[in-house]
């Protein structure tokens, strides 16, 4: 048995890791009787479990293992990145978490739909967060087949099918409790395995970053140019349009925004975002250490490297080789087991998202709109998150061999363009309108949609297109403009009876989002 | 407490909610965009290194920025705790 454990370390941790997590689905699954606990874990996990939780959707495999490969590609301009994710969590504690805790019960689109016209408002925000659910998905299921292929052996539609199957029983069973906390370990387990690395390499310079950054500018081929930015960012309006989806957009990611639910007050909603943005700017931290390590201890070693000279499993692997040349064979099973815990947590937290979508905003709010009870409502989420679940495996498999780069850029194009605006303004400004904002928060969508599908990264490398239609890599400068302007114009020019309802509405809704006064009493639509 | 006192109150939350969001989001976003302008306009100022130092000024630019953006959560949280919550409870007892 000690034997097996040292010889398949990575498999023995990961067995480890889903036996406790299906524990405690278990016993969240006891605790899970209600649609509150099944969507909020009863509005019972404190400030620093959730900024914990938040952390752990935020670092996902995606931006450990990319963020440290594009590091090692680029050096410096990996920093663009990590600063943009970082940069929207003092956004969202300013402007977004206490009003949305004081004002929503499920989802972002309670708040949205708090004084404007249900029906359509939730159609608008259910199809803005099952687009932006779904492109995540697909990306973490198609990197998460990849990654388990090279770490473990597996084929890639076993891997699929492992992570689609035990996400469906951790948030089918377990709720929002096995999710949150799965999330939590994770967290816990990916930050300390990131310090380990991250401590080691160092150690090997005597903790002198001076040395350390002396050491990566004389190894890597392009020398000096590492520390300085490269091409990622080449023209202004990219630059611009890049941070805007950056920095808006995730405010307006649906699984993230479902977790200031969970937290009892605005209180603990705020305490939360520090804890998280403490957690998320230190991992970007060691996420560059390690970047700037692998080229220092991988990039020459042969060990590592393909025919080509370049690293075996492409850049992303950076991290991953880099953990086995300073801590071993041990390490590189810890790490290799954390990577995979990383990506059952992120796509159980975005299934959980879409499921609260489909069940919350469009079953019970739309299409029967008064005729549900709350025991329903939680019985079509379980089928949602099902179907959510084998959808993402069917999709994860269709899409191997696709370039699904775009994926998370798109969703966050969208996040920024649609989720956002209408969170936005349905809590600060007093003239919106259902009108305004379905009609502008609509183009705002279908113009993030068209511009990337138009632009370089699916016109040109998906399509294979010479010249792409529209220049740009990233939409969300022109999508964004698109949606604020269409959400005005449309909603100062509605003069119906229902539009000066909605505005004498804003004052007592804009007292409740400021003051959490009234939030005991049930929502009822 | 009388109609008219808690809205005094009220009022009152609102202008310092202000007061402590405005500078911060402003500081936020102007950091932020500063730092991506350079970037896109005139990338070889970051490129420099610090005298004496093998590490540029945008890396270290770039990790203060990270700092200063966790600070500000951290100094909004302290403010509101501090200057916002007891606003609120007030009212909350009204």
């Amino acid at each position: 048995m000690i034997e097996f454990f040292i010889e398949n370390i990575a498999i023995s941790m990961f067995i480890i890791f889903v036996g406790l997590t299906l524990y405690i689905t278990y016993w969240a699954s006891k605790r899970t009787k209600t649609a509150k606990s099944f969507y909020t874990a009863g509005g019972e996990i404190t400030g620093f479990q959730n900024g914990l939780a938040i952390s752990g959707d935020f670092m996902s495999a995606a931006s450990f293992l990319g963020i440290s490969g594009l590091v090692y590609l680029t050096g410096f301009d990996g920093l663009i990145y990590s600063i943009g994710f970082l940069v929207g969590w003092p956004i969202i504690l300013l402007l977004i978490a206490e009003p949305l805790r004081n004002l929503g019960k499920y989802s972002f689109a309670d708040v949205a739909s708090f004084r404007l016209k249900q029906k359509p408002i939730r159609l608008l925000a259910a199809c803005g967060s099952l687009f932006t659910v779904i492109l995540y998905l697909i990306a973490q299921m198609v990197g998460a087949g990849k990654l388990i292929e090279i770490l473990f052996g597996l084929p890639y539609y076993a891997a699929v099918l492992i992570v689609g199957g035990l996400m469906i029983l951790y948030v089918t069973f377990g709720g929002m409790l096995a999710t949150t906390w799965v999330q939590i370990i994770k967290a816990v387990l990916l930050l300390f395995g990131a310090s380990l690395i991250s401590i080691l390499v160092l150690s090997k310079f005597d903790f002198n970053l001076n040395l350390f950054f002396i050491e990566a500018t004389n190894i890597h081929s392009n020398g000096i140019d590492i520390l300085a930015p490269g091409g990622l960012i080449s023209d202004p309006i990219s630059a611009i349009s890049l941070g805007l989806a950056l920095m808006f957009g995730t405010a307006g990611l649906p699984h993230i925004l479902m977790r200031f639910f969970t937290v009892k007050d605005a209180v603990q909603a705020r305490k939360s975002v520090v804890y998280a943005t403490g957690f998320i700017g230190y991992f970007y931290i060691l996420t560059f250490i390690i970047g700037f390590g692998a080229i220092i201890l991988v990039s020459q070693n042969p060990l590592y490297l393909d025919d080509l000279g370049g690293l075996i499993g492409k850049n992303n692997m950076a991290a991953i080789h880099l953990a086995h040349a300073v801590g071993g064979e041990v390490l590189l099973g810890f790490i290799s087991a954390v990577a995979f815990a990383t990506i059952l947590a992120v796509v159980s937290g975005l299934t959980l998202a879409g499921a609260s979508a489909i069940s919350h905003d469009l079953y019970a709010n739309v299409f029967n709109h008064n005729k549900t009870n709350e025991k329903k409502e939680m019985q079509v989420s379980k089928i949602a998150t099902i179907a959510l679940g084998l959808l993402a495996i069917f999709l994860g498999i269709i899409f191997e061999s696709q370039n699904v780069a775009f994926m998370v850029g798109l969703a966050f194009a969208i996040a920024a363009s649609t989720n956002f605006p209408i969170l936005l303004l349905s809590i600060y400004w007093k003239n919106l309108t259902t009108r305004g904002a379905v009609i502008g928060g609509s183009a705002g969508l279908l113009t993030a949609i068209i511009l990337v599908i138009l632009g370089p990264v699916v016109w040109v490398d998906v399509f294979n297109n010479s010249q792409p239609i529209f220049p740009y890599k990233y939409p969300a400068l022109f999508s964004m403009s698109i949606t604020f302007f269409g959400i005005w114009f449309f909603s100062i020019n509605d003069k119906s009876k229902e539009a000066n309802q909605v505005k004498s509405k804003f004052k007592a809704q804009f007292f409740r989002s400021q003051t959490g006064i009234g939030i005991d009493k049930a929502i009822k639509h | 407490m009388t109609k008219n006192k808690s809205e005094l109150l009220y009022n009152q939350l609102s202008k310092t909610r202000f007061q402590i969001i405005a500078p911060l989001l402003f500081i936020t976003i102007l950091g932020y965009f500063i730092f991506i302008g350079v970037i896109a306009f005139s990338p070889s100022i970051f490129g420099q290194l610090i005298t004496g130092l093998n590490i540029s000024i945008g890396i270290l630019l770039g990790f203060l920025l990270i700092l200063l953006i966790f600070f500000i959560t951290l100094i909004y949280v302290y403010l509101a705790n501090k200057k916002l919550q007891p606003l609120i409870e007030k009212i909350k007892n009204d």
